[in-house]
Parts: structure tokens; C-alpha cells; sequence
């Protein structure tokens, strides 16, 4: 059992929409600069909260090098506006940063040493792209024990798929359900109260004239999801990551680019500035598994959260499993018998796109915003993650 | 001097023919701008800009360097004329209508810049006709350009003069079309089809009737007239299948719209099977079907009588096979006709056809005989040109042949040859140049000064010139290799043995010649005399030569030749006088080694450059990967090493093959002041220049020094992409092996980033590499494979 002072609760908590990687509409747009908007627009809706308060603002990142580096969370505090004396650290647990980032924010609280703190993440595949600029592998992960370290993502899901024996057609089978149901979310409006609608300013040099053309448009909507994927159009596709394998872009999470961030505060701030909290922070687990089979991570992370928050699984209303691959997601949905009813009701990242490091805290938005429209009580964020981890986040809606 | 130097070509028409005269013209450096009709939806310039992309998909690859599709200009008739006041050449390439062409000629001919020329690619149309109209000024600079699909590869270029054509706008044609898009040129008259289609079109049809009468079906026939006869693979149906039937079907009905009075005019027939397939819509390969047809795997062949397709592959009676492996071109043709078996007849029946018939129209079509030669070989991929054949076998007596058959009855039509080729000649081609029957008299090669930067012109049966293999003045020669010269300061090596193999013979042959040069010479050129011919630079190390030396000795024996090599290398890199490598065709394994190590490399643009080893389970071990990690770190001026590396190693891991000069260049075995040459007759010639100009220019060679290299942290990268093949199934543990061996040595070894090495120890890490595998049964395995299947074993 945890032992807290106090409870952390979130006040806001919102999106950029999810753009394709490497040339979807955020191509062109800084890491940076989608956090900032985050967190602007996060502020904007508890707008009596005093800036001055906040502690820190903790961001959760894959890649943090390049536009996403120098210390991202604190520069984008700067260009956001907050007053200076509010602290940034970029915090990197690769699929699980964002998730991780609001754990963290949250115990700030609940051990009493801060009232307000921003959690979010932010990933750009489009700039710094999977494994950064320069990768570099410790050559001690050859031996034979920790090979698994130097696997690529798709390959453990194709040993995942060998192992828990997924089969293509399944694989194929949920990866059109991700689409057709954020295709039905999208036309529901049922992302609407999560996203942030963000500014894409283009600047193009126009040879013919020689003048900087400036194109400026608004973008609020998930670039990923296919209303015309068909299961006869997905099984064309060829296994990329093992030469007789099952795993392809179709069943895998796409590449994207997109940012989140949530506001915490605790209850005295609550009173103080009579704002309306949308959750309160249950608990988080993180667990390690083998590298090879990365993908089953969230099967021993889910159980260690829902003790940790002293409910049962079955308490759970809404999971938000992040879809890095179909094969992993199905074994894990297969060996702790979640219902599929509950696991991604509006899609997810095969279809709406895996930003990495800001997932977490985008899918916590999806979250928190769904047990409230639907009133439910308990939601939970999990993930597996790069060299062998689960990561789960759960939420009380309030 | 006058110097004719186009700045920039206009294509009219972005079909088939026009995006890739596009192409070739980017590839050769030449801006161009392509036209075609304004789309009616979408984007104006749609059509050019598909027409482009699809470039990018055809095979064989138009464009040397896919990204250099962007370098197309795109334009439309509608908004974009005002472009062609800026092109200096003017190519025309629309579909084959003489009423379109000449709308469009009225279009565009108020923009037409007044010295520009303008010409037709049209493959049939008379130029005459087509210049119906112009001004006289600019019939004056008005002419056929014929070139063949696809132009990158075929040699051949037919220019067509009309009465009008001023003369010296020809000759700066032909200078550009030979020197700058590397064409072969003939001249042609300008009759229906020219020369190439009209001979080759009539030996299609000829091959179909004699074919029908003999009663061969076609995947005989094409095995028959295929390579065996030294002629394209595809042979006659194939070829038909892969030009398309509608097209073969058209440029048969120009002959028979034009060439009612031909004594031929019989055979311009349409084949009843040939209007058969088109009605059924089955055009040939781009519609799936025609004379063959793919099932699955299996190529199925049309039955004539059932009109069916059933199953193919025949191939030619055992005899007859027998009959065309014999050398003596005499006895050879003796054979085909004396012979009673009707594969063999059939043989003779079509060359007696294909005799008769340019012995008929000689005269009309050409000025020479070499003429419709070198149209054939250069148009039709035959080996030999008709007239070649014919003299080869002996002129008097085929002509007496021919005769008898046609006296006989036997013949396509009962028009007599002409006395000409009666008058007691032995051939038509000889010494002081090829029979003329307009001019009655031997004409010789053309003087334009192009053809002064072909030291070896493209040879002629019976003219007797010395070719690249015998020409100059030979200071050393053995079975292995041929030092010599032209008397103009520069040495040239030549490799003599099977694909231009490197074993130790030619080892000791180049350090000899090295050594020469040095002493005398301004610079080295290494050149194969075959290099214009299709000819590789170097298929690489000879494995078969070191066989009965590994069999004695074991890998103990192979050390000491693989320092030779690499010592050979090296001293040619450091050689005081300039050594300039001049590629055309593979460069494969050890021979792209040879080209890495030169001062200089001169490259044809169909220059198939790379290091192969892996194939047979071997790494590069002649300085290969040195060159790799000194290129890499000479490009990264102190930057991340691997980012420069990378593509090196992938080069090297994959046996990747560079598909032209310029893709050669792109992937770093061609540095970016080495020269590409688009004729291959003028390689020797360019790569000479070079060697002079660099001795002339004070040549220094480089200077030793050490260098940085990766390191354990790109080898650890590296080999984490390794980790994910091999564990994902695509490559083999011994392929992983390979690769790991590579990472190893073009990142200097397993030492900390940065650290600084010298060649020496790069090439040690190489030869270490080399001898343990050599060592290792699955590259024994790999390599007996390759010795006696010609094929790479994956294991």
C-alpha cells in the first residue's frame, strides 16, 4: 500500500491532435513547441490557478536530443510564458515517459512537497527519429544473456507473436478494429473535449517571386485512422521485421508526432481556487520483463497497479493498452482475460498513432475525459516498453 | 575552333520514347525540358509529371540516378512555348501521326529559336513530309533523330537528313548525339521505317512465314534465333511480345501504306496471327499476353493452329546446336543449308531472306553497307551485322546460293540480287571502307572530329583495322595481360584473361607496368580492350586460379598472393605518375578494389561497380574496405564517423552493384571529380587525356597519413542491425558472420572512437578476416558453389 499524505488530483488535462511521422502535418512542427501549446491551453482551463505555484513541469520523452532535447520541459516553461521560478525535467522511460511523468508529478504532491505540478510529454518521430540521431549500442549487450537489448521493437513483437501464438489473422482482425473504432470516435466527436487544437505554420520559399510564403492553418483532428482499412488490404502487407513473420506497418503502431500535458494539484489548491478536478491519480507500477518479449510488459505491470490503488481488475472501466503492436496487445489482453469491450473503446495507436514519450499523457487525456462523458469510475493507461518494461497509471474519475 | 555546345534540349511528346530521351538527356548533364498536352484535370503540366514518375518504376532504368528525375523540367503546350526560345535542340516525340505532328509543328514553330535545331524522333514518317510547311529556314535545320527503346541502352541513333537539311547542322548533331548521349550514329535516307526497322521489321515478318512454313513454333524459333544466331535472348516472338504487337502492327502498315512498289511488298502482309492477337487484345507482354503468355511461373507459348496457349520451352535439335557452335563461318552456313533437318533449313531460309533482301535495298535505304551493319547491331543487339554474316561466309558463294533459291522459286519474291554483288567482290566490307552502290565505290568511315576521340573505332567484319587488343605498340605481353602504348605518353594495361579475372599473373603484370610507367610514361591507364564491346573491367579476383594453390598449401598458400595484392594496390595509389582506371561494365570484388586504388577513375556510363565478396564468403580483402574507411572518414571532416560509414558498410554487406556510372558515384566507389563518359569507344581516349592532364598539372600522389576511425561503438551499432536480421530470418548466421567481419574492419577494429590508424593496419584487419574465412566451411561451400554453378549459394 502506498503511503501518502495527501491525494493528487488532476484539474486539466489535454492534447495536440496526433499527427503521421514522418510527413504528416506536424512534419514541420517543433516537440517543443506542441508542448508549450499544451501547456498553455492546459492553464487556460483553470485560469484563477496562480502560475506561481507550480512546482515543476516534468515531460516525458523518447528521444530527448535534437529539437526534443536540451532539456525540453524546461524550455518549453519558458516559451510558455510561466514565470521563471517554475522548474522542467525531461524524464525518459521510452512508451511509458509520459505516464511515468505524471506518476511522478503526482507523488510530488502526495508526498506533501508540492501543490501544483505539470506532467506531460512530448515526441517528434518526424524530427528525431526512433532511436535518435546517433545510436549507439553498448557492444556488452551482444553476450548471449541481454541480446534481447539490441532487438528492434518488431522483432520482440514477432517473438511475442511466436510465443503467445498470435496469428497474422488476428493480429490483422484487431488492427481493423483499432481504425473502425476511432473512425466512429472521430465522427462522434468524443475526442473533442481531450484535443488542442494546434497552428501549423508553414514557411515556404516561392523561387517565382522570391518572397517567404507563410501558410498558417489550424489542425484538431488525429491524422491516422483509415476509414477505407480493410482486412483484405491489411493482409497484403508484408511482415517487416522477421522474414517469415506475421508483424507488419499495418498491425503495428504508426509513427507519429503529437504532445499532452496535464495540471496536478492538490486538495488544498482545490479549495483555494475552487477548481473542479476531473481525477484523482490512483497509482502506477512499472515492472521489468525480458527485453526480447518487451511487448508482455503491461501483463505484470496491470496487477501491481490495481494493488496498489486496492481495487481489482475487474474494477477497471477503461483501459487505454497502448497498441505498440497488435501481437502484444492481444496477449496481453488474452492472459489476463481483460474484456475486449473495455480495452481501447475509441481506438488506439495502430490507428490514431504512437508518439512515443507523450503517449502516456495523451492516452491520460482519453482517459480522464471518457469516465467523465460516460461516467465511469476507474481508468487505467498501460504500456509496455523498449528493452523490457510494463507501465500502468490508473485514474479515479471524480 | 567552333564549338557546338547545347545548352539545353526541348522534348515534345512525354510518352514512352520522350520521358526517356528526357532521361538520358539528365543523365548525360543536359537540362531539358519535357512537353505534352496541358492535363485536363489536376495540375497543368499532370501528364509530363506522370509520365516522370513513372520513370522512376521503368526497367531497365532510364535514369542513372532516380533522384535526378527532378532535374526534368515540365512544361505544356499551353502556357510553357514561350520555354523553347530558350533550347537549342528541339526533339519531337509524339505518337505517329503525320496529321498530330504537323499541328503541333505549327504550334510551336513561332518559338523555335533561330539557330536551334529541330528534329523528329519519328520511327517511320517521312521527314520530308513532316517539314511540309516549314519556312525554308527552318527546313534548313530540320531532321530526324531516331532513337531506339530504350535509349540509355541501345547504341543506336539513325539521323535522317531531308534534301533540305543543311549539312553542318548534321555534324554538330552527330557530335553531340555520340560524344555527350553516347550514341552510335548512322545516317539514314529517308525512306519508310529508315534502315534499322525497315530491315529488322521485314526479318520479323520473314522469320514468322519461313516459320509457318517450316512448322516451328515460336519458343523454338526463338531459341533458335536467339543468342545462338548472336542475337538478342529474346530472339523474334519474344521481341515482338516485349515491343508490343499494336506497335509491331503499326510499323508494318507504314510499309504497306508506303512501299507498294517494293518487290517485297508481298511480305509487308499483316500475319494473319499477328491481326489475330491484337483483335483479342492480347498485345504482348504489357497486356500479359501475346505470343507467350505467364501462367504462375510458367511461360506458356501460343499454338498456332489452336490458337491456345500450351506449354513452352523447346529448344533446338541437338544437331543444329551442333551446327552453330562451328567456328568457321563458312562451314557454318554450309551446314544450315546442306542439312536436311527443317530447324536447319529454316535457319538458312531466314538468312537467305535477310541476304536477299538488303542486297535488294542497299541502295535505297543506305548510303553503305556498313551502315545497315552497324543499324542492326546497334538497333537489333545482333552481334554481327547481315552483311557482316554474309561475307563471313563467304561472299560469292552465299550470293550463288541465294540466287539458286531465288531462281528456284524459294525465296520471299523473285527479285534478282543486283549485279553488284556479282562483280567478282569478296565482300562489301574492306580496308578502304564499305560498298556504296549509289556511289559505286568503297566509301571509308566518317571524318567528323568526333570520331578523333575513338582511338579504336566499333570494328567491321573485313576491314581489317587493328582493334584495341592488337592495336599500338606492345611492350610486354603474356597470356595474362598486354602493357602497351599508342606513342602518346601514356602506358596502358590490359587484362586479357576470362572476364578480365585478377589472379597473380596479372598481379605481377601491373606491378611491371606500374613500375614502367613511372620510369617513362606520364600516367597509366588501365582499359580493356573489349571495354565498347560489353566487356567487363574486372569480374574480380580469379578463385578458379588459386584453387590448385589452396589445394597444395591450404589457406597458409593464399596469404602471401593476397599480400601481393594489396602491396600491388598500394603502390599504384602511391605510383609517382597518375594511374587512371577506366571502367565500362563490371567492376566487381577485386576489380572495383583496382578502380578504388586509381588517381583517377574514368567510368562508362553502364559502369556495374561493386564490392561482391559476401557472395562467395569472402570479404573484400585487396583494400576494399580500407578505401571504405578512408572515404568515410575524409567525408565526415570530423563528424559523426558512423553516419559516413554506414552506407559504406551497407554497400559492402549487401554485394550492392551500382546500376550506371552515376548511381556508382552516389553510393562512393566513384569520387565526384572522376569522370563519366557516356561512348565507350571514347573512354580510352578521355581516360588519357586525364592521365596527361594530371602529369601535366605537376600529379603528386596523396600523402600517407594516419587516420580516425569508428570504432567498438559503430561495430556495436552495426552489429545491433545485424542482431535484428539474423534473428528476424533474413540473413544467415554465416551472412551475420560476414557482416560482423565488415563492421570490424571499415570501423578500424575493435578500438575506442577516434583512434587514429594507418592503411597498413586496415588492410592487416582485412587479410586477418579474409584467411579465417577462407578457413571456414560455409565459404568453402559458397565458393565451390559460385565455381561450378555460376550462381551464389545462401548458407
Amino acid at each position: 500500500m502506498s503511503k501518502q499524505l495527501q491525494d493528487a488530483y488532476i484539474v486539466a488535462a489535454t492534447r495536440t491532435p496526433i499527427g503521421k511521422a514522418p510527413r504528416g502535418m506536424f512534419r514541420t512542427v517543433r516537440p517543443d513547441d506542441l508542448l508549450v501549446r499544451v501547456i498553455q491551453s492546459a492553464m487556460s482551463q483553470v485560469p484563477g490557478l496562480d502560475p506561481k505555484l507550480i512546482e515543476d513541469a516534468i515531460v516525458g520523452c523518447s528521444f530527448p536530443e535534437a529539437e526534443a532535447g536540451l532539456n525540453m520541459a524546461r524550455n518549453a516553461v519558458l516559451l510558455a510564458g510561466l514565470p521563471n521560478t517554475v522548474g522542467g525535467v525531461t524524464v525518459n522511460r521510452f512508451c511509458a515517459s509520459g505516464i511515468t511523468a505524471v506518476a511522478m508529478a503526482a507523488d510530488r504532491i502526495r508526498v506533501g512537497q508540492a501543490d501544483v505540478m505539470i506532467a506531460g510529454g512530448a515526441e517528434s518521430m518526424s524530427m528525431v527519429p526512433m532511436m535518435g540521431h546517433h545510436p549507439s549500442i553498448n557492444i556488452r549487450a551482444f553476450a548471449d544473456e541481454n541480446i534481447g537489448m539490441a532487438y528492434g521493437m518488431g522483432l520482440t513483437a514477432e517473438k511475442v507473436a511466436t510465443q503467445w501464438k498470435v496469428t497474422r489473422e488476428m493480429q490483422d482482425q484487431f488492427a481493423l478494429e483499432s481504425h473502425q473504432k476511432a473512425i466512429a470516435a472521430q465522427q462522434a466527436g468524443e475526442f473533442d473535449d481531450e484535443t488542442t487544437s494546434v497552428e501549423v505554420i508553414e514557411r515556404v520559399p516561392d523561387l517565382a517571386s522570391g518572397e517567404i510564403v507563410v501558410k498558417t492553418r489550424s489542425v484538431n483532428r488525429d491524422e491516422g485512422a483509415r476509414a477505407d482499412s480493410t482486412l483484405a488490404a491489411l493482409g497484403k502487407l508484408k511482415p517487416v521485421f522477421a522474414a517469415k513473420g506475421s508483424v507488419t506497418a499495418g498491425n503495428s503502431s504508426q509513427t507519429s508526432d503529437g504532445a499532452g500535458a496535464l495540471i496536478l494539484v492538490s486538495e488544498k489548491i482545490l479549495k483555494q481556487f475552487n477548481l473542479t478536478p476531473l481525477a484523482r491519480f490512483a497509482s502506477f507500477a512499472v515492472r521489468g520483463v525480458p527485453p526480447e518479449i518487451m511487448g508482455i510488459g503491461p501483463k505484470e505491470a496491470i496487477p501491481l497497479a490495481c494493488r496498489a490503488a486496492g481495487i481489482t481488475q475487474d474494477q477497471i472501466d477503461w483501459f487505454e493498452l497502448n497498441e505498440a503492436f497488435a501481437a502484444q496487445s492481444l496477449a496481453v489482453i488474452q492472459d489476463l482475460g481483460l474484456d475486449p469491450a473495455k480495452v481501447n473503446p475509441l481506438g488506439g495507436a495502430i490507428a490514431l498513432g504512437h508518439p512515443l514519450g507523450a503517449t502516456g499523457a495523451i492516452r491520460s487525456a482519453t482517459v480522464i475525459h471518457a469516465l467523465r462523458r460516460r461516467n465511469l469510475k476507474y481508468g487505467m493507461v498501460t504500456m509496455c516498453v523498449g528493452t523490457g518494461m510494463g507501465a500502468a497509471g490508473i485514474f479515479e474519475r471524480m | 575552333m567552333s564549338n557546338f555546345i547545347v545548352k539545353k534540349v526541348a522534348v515534345l511528346g512525354a510518352g514512352v520514347m520522350g520521358a526517356q530521351i528526357a532521361a538520358h538527356c539528365v543523365n548525360a548533364r543536359v537540362p531539358v525540358v519535357l512537353f505534352d498536352l496541358p492535363a485536363k484535370e489536376g495540375p497543368k503540366n499532370g501528364i509530363v509529371l506522370r509520365a516522370i514518375e513513372g520513370l522512376k518504376k521503368l526497367s531497365p532504368a532510364p535514369l542513372g540516378n532516380k533522384d535526378d528525375a527532378a532535374c526534368i523540367e515540365v512544361a505544356n503546350y499551353d502556357d510553357g512555348l514561350e520555354l523553347l526560345k530558350g533550347c537549342d535542340l528541339i526533339i519531337e516525340a509524339i505518337a505517329e501521326r503525320m496529321d498530330w505532328k504537323h499541328d503541333l509543328y505549327k504550334k510551336v514553330a513561332p518559338f523555335i529559336a533561330p539557330d536551334a535545331i529541330f528534329a523528329s524522333n519519328t520511327s517511320g514518317l517521312s521527314i520530308t513530309a513532316l517539314s511540309d510547311g516549314f519556312a525554308a529556314e527552318l527546313k534548313a535545320r530540320f531532321c530526324g533523330v531516331h532513337f531506339f527503346n530504350p535509349p540509355r541502352y541501345m547504341h543506336l541513333v539513325e539521323l535522317i537528313p531531308t534534301a533540305t537539311t543543311r549539312p553542318e547542322i548534321l555534324d554538330q548533331l552527330e557530335g553531340f548525339l555520340v560524344t555527350t548521349l553516347g550514341k552510335g550514329v548512322v545516317r539514314a535516307k529517308d525512306t519508310p521505317n529508315f534502315i534499322a526497322n525497315r530491315v529488322g521489321v521485314f526479318n520479323m515478318l520473314a522469320t514468322i512465314h519461313e516459320a509457318e512454313k517450316f512448322g516451328l513454333s515460336c519458343d523454338l524459333v526463338d531459341d533458335l534465333t536467339g543468342a545462338k544466331l548472336g542475337r538478342a535472348k529474346s530472339g523474334t516472338f519474344r521481341t515482338a511480345d516485349v515491343v508490343g504487337l499494336d506497335t509491331l502492327g503499326h510499323v508494318v502498315k507504314t510499309m504497306q501504306d508506303t512501299l507498294g512498289d517494293d518487290p517485297f511488298a508481298a511480305c509487308y502482309k499483316t500475319p494473319e496471327i499477328l491481326t489475330r492477337l491484337v483483335a483479342a487484345g492480347a498485345l504482348g507482354q504489357k497486356t500479359g499476353a501475346g505470343f507467350y503468355k505467364r501462367v504462375g511461373r510458367e511461360v506458356q507459348r501460343l499454338d498456332f493452329a489452336s490458337g491456345q496457349y500450351v506449354a513452352g520451352g523447346g529448344k533446338a535439335d541437338d544437331l543444329v546446336v551442333r551446327i552453330l557452335k562451328e567456328k568457321d563461318a563458312a562451314k557454318r552456313m554450309k551446314a544450315l543449308r546442306d542439312s536436311g533437318n527443317p530447324q536447319a533449313q529454316f535457319l538458312w531460309a531466314i538468312f537467305r531472306d535477310a541476304f536477299h533482301y538488303i542486297a535488294v535495298h542497299l541502295e535505297a535505304v543506305a548510303d553503305n553497307a556498313r551502315d545497315i551493319d552497324f543499324a542492326m547491331r546497334w538497333g537489333f543487339g545482333q552481334k554481327l551485322g547481315p552483311f557482316e554474316t554474309w561475307q563471313a561466309a563467304g561472299w560469292q558463294q552465299v550470293a550463288n546460293w541465294v540466287k539458286e533459291d531465288i531462281d528456284a522459286g524459294k525465296a520471299l519474291c523473285s527479285a534478282p540480287l543486283p549485279a553488284w554483288v556479282f562483280d567478282g567482290r569478296s565482300g562489301v566490307h574492306a580496308a578502304d571502307g564499305s560498298w556504296s552502290p549509289a556511289r559505286k565505290t568503297n566509301v571509308p568511315r566518317s571524318a567528323l572530329a568526333v570520331y578523333g576521340r575513338q582511338p579504336f573505332r566499333a570494328p567491321v567484319l573485313g576491314e581489317g583495322a587493328a582493334d584495341g587488343s592488337k592495336g599500338g605498340t606492345t611492350l610486354f605481353e603474356d597470356e595474362s595481360v598486354r602493357i602497351w602504348h599508342q606513342g602518346d605518353e601514356v602506358l596502358i594495361f590490359s587484362i586479357k584473361t576470362k572476364m578480365h579475372a585478377i589472379g597473380a599473373p596479372v598481379i605481377a603484370g601491373l606491378s611491371r607496368a606500374i613500375a614502367e610507367a613511372e620510369r617513362n610514361y606520364k600516367g597509366l591507364v588501365i582499359w580493356a580492350a573489349d571495354a565498347a564491346d560489353g566487356g567487363a573491367f574486372s569480374a574480380g579476383a580469379d578463385l578458379q586460379a588459386m584453387l590448385p594453390l589452396f589445394m597444395s598449401g591450404g589457406v597458409k598458400a593464399i596469404e602471401p598472393e593476397v599480400v601481393r595484392l594489396q602491396q600491388c594496390f598500394q603502390a599504384m595509389k602511391y605510383a609517382g605518375v597518375p594511374v587512371v582506371a577506366a571502367v565500362a561494365g563490371l567492376a566487381l570484388g577485386g576489380g572495383c578494389e583496382l578502380t578504388l586504388h586509381a588517381a583517377r577513375r574514368v567510368a562508362a556510363i553502364e559502369s556495374y561497380i561493386g564490392l561482391v565478396e559476401v557472395g562467395v564468403g569472402l570479404i573484400p580483402a585487396g583494400g576494399g574496405l580500407k578505401e571504405a574507411a578512408l572515404r568515410a572518414a575524409a567525408d565526415a571532416k570530423g563528424n559523426d564517423l558512423l553516419q559516413f560509414l554506414k552506407h559504406y558498410f551497407m554497400n559492402a554487406a549487401t554485394a550492392a552493384v551500382s546500376k550506371s556510372a552515376l548511381e556508382a558515384r552516389q553510393m562512393g566507389y566513384l569520387k565526384a571529380d572522376d569522370v563519366i563518359v557516356f561512348n565507350p569507344y571514347e573512354l580510352l581516349h578521355v581516360a588519357k587525356v586525364e592521365a596527361r592532364a594530371m602529369f601535366d598539372a605537376g600529379y603528386r600522389p596523396p600523402l600517407q597519413k594516419l587516420v580516425p576511425v569508428a570504432g567498438r561503438y559503430a561495430i556495436a551499432t552495426i552489429m545491433a542491425q545485424l542482431v535484428n536480421m539474423r534473428d528476424g530470418g533474413f540473413i544467415s548466421a554465416h551472412d551475420f558472420k560476414l557482416g560482423q567481419m565488415i563492421a570490424t574492419v571499415v570501423s578500424g577494429g575493435d578500438v575506442d572512437q577516434g583512434s587514429l590508424v594507418s592503411e597498413q593496419w586496415l588492410l592487416d584487419l582485412e587479410r586477418k578476416a579474409f584467411m579465417e574465412l577462407l578457413n571456414h566451411p560455409k565459404t568453402q561451400e559458397r565458393i565451390m558453389g559460385m565455381m561450378q554453378t555460376g550462381k551464389p549459394v545462401r548458407n
